[in-house]
């Protein structure tokens, strides 16, 4: 079970770790804040309680920096 | 969950300080109308009003720019940009391009200075400088003269800036811990001066947070430039928005709070510490001063002094 992760303008294949794995856990593991963030499945806008499913794309876009 | 508002099962916000959730076209339609709320209630706007918007491309001015763009198609206003080009590569140019192509999509009166044809320096090369203050110093003095010149120049009546809830709150609790009760009276969705040559400033997304604005761009598909300047530094501003970041987790409404309540004693405060500036003029530039200098030339004289 796995799912592509578009951060940056990089794709990367990424392993499901966990049932009910969401976009919130896949933020606070690549070390960034849901504050700072938003994201997309399959191109479109979700919210961070999404559960990513079984080949998902999951597109995280910084929309605030530090500073 | 599905939409609070209209039921729609595809929510892209939840609204942790109201409990709310989202469709993306609810989401648009909320900010859109508590923008338009923060103009009526503050009295941002008058009819006939030209109005300039400090444009850099980023999310904060772009939005400012697209709300406020229904209220020149109502024929309530007119609208005109400027665009400091503060002479940072491999980051200004973008956001200059983003600003270009909305002002030409909008079909409005758009504006380009850079700090090299106004002051004969870029921020490049001042920071270059050995003896310099860092470079929001000079950026921000430089830049607020070059908007107040081109208001007169463009013959704008108002200028509108993309400050957004976060900056708001972080100016007030920053001035509150430092104790700057003269910047406190200066805060506010309205600054007017009583120089003449400075127009009136708005912030009609003073009551947004600032990650709904990144959504609203997103969720809007408006081109802007999402990078950080090169010169971001750990700054005072930026613990202090740690902090407030950290306490709204747990009380998610803690940034309306601390608006409201600073709105409250606001006029207290200016009536108590509200100084009152001598406004000469600059004995170089001409541009109002409270002293011999305007602090845009008091500045480029130390750097030619380096």
């Amino acid at each position: 079970m796995s799912f592509t992760l578009k951060y940056k303008d990089k794709l990367e294949e990424k392993e499901i770790p966990k049932s009910n794995y969401s976009i919130k856990d896949l933020i606070i593991e690549l070390g960034l804040s849901t504050q700072t963030v938003v994201s997309k499945q399959n191109g479109e806008l979700a919210i961070e309680d999404t559960i990513i499913e079984d080949g998902d794309e999951i597109q995280l876009i910084q929309i605030i920096y530090g500073g | 969950m599905d939409c609070t508002k209209c039921g729609n099962p595809n929510v892209i916000i939840k609204k942790e300080q109201s409990g709310q959730y989202l469709c993306k076209d609810c989401f648009i339609e909320s900010i859109e109308k508590k923008v338009i709320k923060t103009v009526r209630k503050e009295k941002l706007l008058d009819k006939g009003d030209k109005v300039l918007v400090a444009l850099s491309g980023g999310k904060d001015s772009v939005t400012t720019l697209e709300i406020l763009n229904s209220f020149r198609e109502m024929n309530i206003i007119d609208l005109c940009a400027v665009t400091v080009d503060e002479g940072i590569d491999n980051y200004r140019q973008d956001g200059v391009d983003i600003a270009i192509r909305h002002a030409e999509r909008l079909g409005i009166e758009h504006k380009i200075v850079s700090l090299k044809d106004s002051y004969g320096i870029t921020l490049d090369e001042i920071m270059k400088k050995p003896n310099h203050k860092g470079s929001c110093s000079y950026c921000g003095v430089f830049r607020r003269t070059i908007i107040n010149k081109a208001a007169r120049e463009m013959g704008a009546t108002k200028i509108a800036t993309g400050h957004n809830l976060d900056d708001e709150v972080q100016a007030i609790m920053m001035n509150y811990l430092e104790g700057n009760t003269d910047n406190l009276t200066k805060l506010g969705a309205k600054t007017e001066s009583k120089a003449k040559e400075f127009t009136v400033k708005i912030k009609p997304l003073r009551e947004i947070p600032e990650r709904e604005i990144g959504l609203y761009v997103v969720a809007k598909d408006l081109e802007v430039h999402f990078a950080s300047c090169p010169y971001a530094q750990q700054s005072f501003r930026g613990e202090v928005s740690e902090v407030i970041n950290k306490l709204s987790e747990s009380h998610p409404t803690i940034k309306y709070s601390t608006l409201r309540g600073y709105d409250k004693i606001k006029n207290a405060l200016k009536d108590d510490f509200k100084k009152e500036y001598s406004h000469g003029r600059c004995e170089k530039c001409g541009e109002p001063a409270a002293n011999k200098l305007c602090k845009a030339c008091s500045f480029l004289e130390e750097l030619a002094g380096d």
